[in-house]
């Protein structure tokens, strides 16, 4: 059998994050009603004439800046010209060459190994609108057009073929979302469809040259659906070959239900765009000082921010990785911890809090630390319970579960549920006593030499006050009491 | 027809400012001269009678109530079927658009109602301005007033009939390749292509997106003057139409002497004398020459060798144009639709086939061809470094000159159901290609007594000189804008 490498490339389209359209003034709002964000110019009434959205370019620029891209300073656009409804010129203005951008890379660590991935453009272009073939659940013998959608900026990033396996391909998407989350040139909501994919892939015999036959998948709307249609697609592939059979080029479709890909059209079948120069909209030129006023409003990037959580806040790479995954989350834990004192004592507590009982709790639940019933001020309080003994790490985690049910203060639950942490040292010595009293068994084996026998009696401590005895101070006064 | 016709519109706007004349009878001396003459020339598509003379009524009374009146209050304009008026129709002469209701106002009306003009009615056009003669308007033959048995020129030949007639002082049109200027010197009257981005496009129906301008048609210089003087000015809603600030062309020409030519430098292209010229044409134009030397100014004779490009240049780059902007024109969300199709490819060819005429489809398929992968470099690009190539010698040629001179058309109109040679306009389409401002100007008859028209051509925003020139020219030329066609 042949041992066979895959060899996969990615277009990413993304919504700018503009307020109006690129070439009209519409709002770009997601949800409003059917066609309530239209307009002469996208609706392409006759007469009308796009004018370009300067922050859309603004958008594109900064994305590519971040990326390491070179910006083509002249560019213009194109049009590109197909037939369908969803189009009302029944062309796109978008670009051919330059793009605005060209030569970007992206680095991607997986399973622990460091990847640099080459994207070969980006390009500004416009979003096309959406047919509706149903309503609810009944299917129309006709089409409705919806065409709010339609003049959205997007930014379409093409990669190299340089991706080589389902896991690198989800991680190059991952951290590129999570990149320009943190540039805000985009929401990249696959869900909203404000982000979207197509993947090219080909598999070849190992180590050799020349590229097998390119398939492209379409329809993807999720990070794991690029993921499973990729792992599916390679696999198809080498049944194909290894059955005797030929690969031919072609378009298929992604089925997330049925989680295989369909042929949509074969090469032959393929349109001829017919791009021109856009001829209403004059190539523009870019000054220096336009870029670089552009690159200074770049923020901090998750890479640098989690060298500087490592650095500053004494994380350990896991936990710093875990924080920086995605900008809310980051911005949450230094929320938070703007709320502590003394930060070096507390930051590395704070951000296992996060990494573990939250994040878990965000699991289960399936919802995003946005929608967090713990805000960041409360959990900082809780941080600083502890760290001054109100409360021990125990009681803490019980706390917090009551904070997670009813969204309030950790002050409040205290003093409700009573969980103050005892460290009164007469009540605690009398506590002692008791246990000392009852575990003839321990105390004797930690008087023969065994000082682990004493964990027996703290917990007996524990147990008679509910938990709410200091841990540190029971185990100093019974080592008092016993070493008499 | 009324004697109130024959004054100019400049004049007519100071008449009505003072309270000498009203503008009721103004548009009803317009109505009345459409309703005797329209039946055999056929200038307007539609005739906004009653909405005219409601609007003349409330112009009038502004003027008594010395209320704020506009540029242009109370003067009656056509305009050309392609477009935008909000609430009108706006066929561009074509099945497609019969139904059509345009939603908004083109920027040339939004100045013009701010300017307190009556929109007397549509004019008449070849379908989507595609053609030189408005015979390929779907609803109706325009005539070429002077003789009706002759086209009148197009695309925007309803504008150039109802003003050669006296129907309407002035109107506007549309220039793609000479859809202004040669209609104007068929029909004897001035045609005026601004300067490519000196008129916002935006409401006007794109034909060939890089070469769209819309103009004026008028009886004389300083009419066409007066109209560019309201529609010019910066616009952000088209990018290409340059951040100048209105001008009164009208000024500049009431303040330069008519002796400007003195100072001319005028340039005559070597290559005019490589077409056929028919020969009425010819003895006007040599005629014309030696009067303009009379006047002082200098003739130059010019070399741009590429001017043999320049149909070939257009009809490549237009019809890609063409073939993307009428794409928008497919029935889905207005426009003709063909009912009963199967499927959406269907309804897009059927939809089309059944409302394009002849010549859209032909254009259409040729740029479509022209765009294609295949053709792309061999056609379309190479076109397009033809053309810089052409800007380039045209420009160099204005060093040694201050205007390019030469006949309006090569030609004169023909019959219906003849065809005009293809070169006939070449000198006009020259302007398209480079985005520089043309205008023609009417310099006398043939023996048949048909208009003949000579055409200025200045480099690119010499707008406001190309109109001293024109008018100058106008004095010298013989020609007498008081004599009207009796169709």
């Amino acid at each position: 059998m042949i041992n066979y490498e895959s060899v996969i490339g990615l277009e990413v389209h993304m919504q700018v994050n503009t307020r109006s359209k690129v070439f009209c003034e519409c709002s770009t709002q997601f949800g409003s009603k059917p066609n309530s964000n239209t307009c002469v110019v996208c609706t392409s009434q006759p007469g009308t004439i796009p004018i370009l959205n300067k922050k859309a370019v603004e958008a594109v620029i900064k994305t590519g800046l971040a990326l390491g891209f070179n910006i083509n300073k002249e560019s213009n656009f194109a049009r590109k010209q197909y037939f369908y409804p969803d189009s009302p010129k029944n062309y796109q203005i978008t670009q051919f060459n330059p793009p605005l951008c060209s030569r970007g890379r992206l680095l991607i660590i997986v399973r622990g190994e460091a990847k640099v991935i080459n994207i070969t453009r980006i390009h500004l272009e416009e979003d096309a609108g959406k047919l509706v073939h149903e309503i609810g659940r009944r299917q129309l013998d006709y089409s409705l057009l919806d065409l709010n959608r339609a003049g959205i900026g997007l930014m379409e990033l093409v990669t190299e073929p340089e991706l080589s396996s389902p896991e690198e391909a989800f991680e190059f998407l991952s951290e590129l979302k999570n990149i320009v989350e943190y540039l805000g040139t985009s929401e990249c909501s696959m869900e909203k469809g404000k982000m979207r994919c197509d993947v090219n892939v080909s598999i070849r015999p190992a180590g050799q040259k020349e590229y097998g036959v390119k398939v492209e998948v379409k329809n993807i709307n999720s990070l794991s659906g690029v993921r499973d249609a990729i792992a599916y697609e390679v696999e198809r592939q080498k049944e194909v070959l290894n059955s005797g059979g030929k690969l031919v080029q072609e378009t298929r479709l992604w089925e997330a239900e049925a989680k295989m890909t369909k042929s949509m059209r074969s090469k032959e079948e393929a349109l001829d765009y017919r791009y021109f120069p856009e001829p209403s909209l004059t190539p523009f030129e870019l000054t220096d000082s336009f870029i670089e006023g552009l690159r200074r409003e770049i923020p901090e990037l998750p890479r640098a921010r989690k060298a500087r959580f490592i650095k500053d806040y004494g994380l350990t790479e896991y936990t710093a990785n875990y924080l920086t995954s995605a900008k809310i989350i980051a911005d949450y834990y230094e929320e938070a911890l703007s709320y502590l004192k003394d930060k070096k004592a507390s930051s590395k507590l704070l951000a296992n809090w996060i990494s573990t009982e939250l994040n878990a709790r965000f699991n289960i639940l399936k919802i995003s630390i946005l929608e967090s019933p713990i805000s960041c001020q409360n959990l900082a309080r809780l941080v600083s319970l502890i760290l001054d003994g109100t409360i021990s790490g125990k009681i803490a985690k019980t706390v917090f579960d009551k904070m997670f049910e009813k969204s309030s203060d950790p002050e409040k639950i205290i003093k409700e549920e009573g969980l103050i942490q005892i460290s009164d040292k007469s009540i605690i010595l009398k506590m002692c006593e008791e246990a000392i009293f009852e575990s003839s068994k321990a105390v004797e084996e930690f008087k023969l030499g065994k000082e682990k026998a004493i964990v027996a009696i703290v917990g007996l401590v524990m147990k008679k006050s509910k938990g709410k005895a200091n841990p540190q101070l029971v185990s100093k006064v019974l080592m008092e009491k016993l070493k008499m | 027809m009324d004697e109130i016709l024959k004054i100019r519109a400049d004049d007519l706007r100071t008449k009505i400012y003072l309270g000498k004349t009203k503008s009721l009878d103004i548009v009803k001396a317009c109505v009345a001269r459409v309703k005797e003459a329209d039946s055999r020339v056929g200038a307007f598509l539609k005739l906004n009678e009653e909405e005219s003379l409601e609007q003349a009524v409330h112009s009038d009374k502004r003027v008594k109530n010395n209320e704020e009146c506009g540029f242009l209050e109370g003067i009656p304009v056509g305009i050309k079927d392609n477009i935008m008026m909000k609430g009108e129709s706006m066929t561009s002469a074509s099945r497609h658009l019969e139904n059509y209701v345009s939603p908004y106002d083109a920027t040339v009306i939004e100045k013009l109602k701010k300017a307190g003009v009556i929109f007397l009615g549509r004019t008449n056009m070849d379908e989507f301005a595609m053609g030189g003669s408005t015979e390929t308007s779907v609803y109706k033959k325009t005539a070429n007033p002077w003789n009706i048995e002759y086209i009148p020129g197009g695309s925007s030949g309803g504008s150039a009939a109802a003003v050669g007639a006296g129907m309407v002082p002035f109107a506007l049109g549309s220039d793609t390749g000479d859809s202004i200027r040669q209609p104007a010197s068929f029909c004897g009257v001035v045609g005026y292509k601004p300067s490519y981005g000196l008129i916002s496009r935006y409401g006007m129906c794109a034909l060939a997106s890089s070469f769209d301008q819309i103009g004026t048609l008028s009886k004389n210089v300083k009419d066409g003057a007066l109209l560019a003087s309201v529609i010019t000015g910066k616009d952000y809603r088209d990018p290409i139409c340059e951040p100048i600030e209105r001008i009164n062309y009208v000024s500049h020409i009431d303040n330069s002497p008519l002796r400007i030519l003195k100072t001319m430098k005028i340039g005559i292209p070597k290559q005019l004398f490589n077409y056929k010229i028919d020969v009425g044409i010819l003895e006007n134009f040599n005629k014309t020459i030696n009067k303009l030397k009379f006047s002082g100014a200098e003739i130059i004779e010019i070399d741009v060798p590429s001017y043999k490009y320049v149909l070939a240049l257009y009809k490549v780059i237009m019809c890609a144009e063409v073939s993307a902007n009428i794409a928008t024109f497919d029935g889905i969300r207005y426009g003709y639709r063909s009912r009963n199709c199967k499927n959406l490819n269907e309804e897009y060819s059927k939809s089309r086939g059944e409302s394009f005429g002849y010549e859209v489809k032909k254009r259409v398929l040729f740029g479509t061809y022209v765009l294609s992968t295949k053709n792309y470099h061999r056609c379309y690009h190479q076109a397009q470094k033809v053309r810089t190539l052409f800007i380039n010698q045209i420009t160099s040629a204005y060093r040694k000159c201050d205007f390019i001179f030469s006949p309006a058309t090569l030609q004169m109109p023909v019959k219906f159901g003849e065809t005009l040679r293809e070169e006939c306009g070449i000198f006009l389409t020259a302007a398209n290609l480079a985005g520089l401002p043309g205008i023609t100007v009417p310099s006398g008859f043939t023996d048949s007594g048909m208009p003949i028209g000579m055409h200025f051509m200045g480099s690119r925003f010499s707008d406001v000189k190309l109109f001293q020139v024109a008018n100058a020219f106008e004095k010298i030329s013989g020609f007498d804008v008081n004599k009207y066609p009796e169709p």
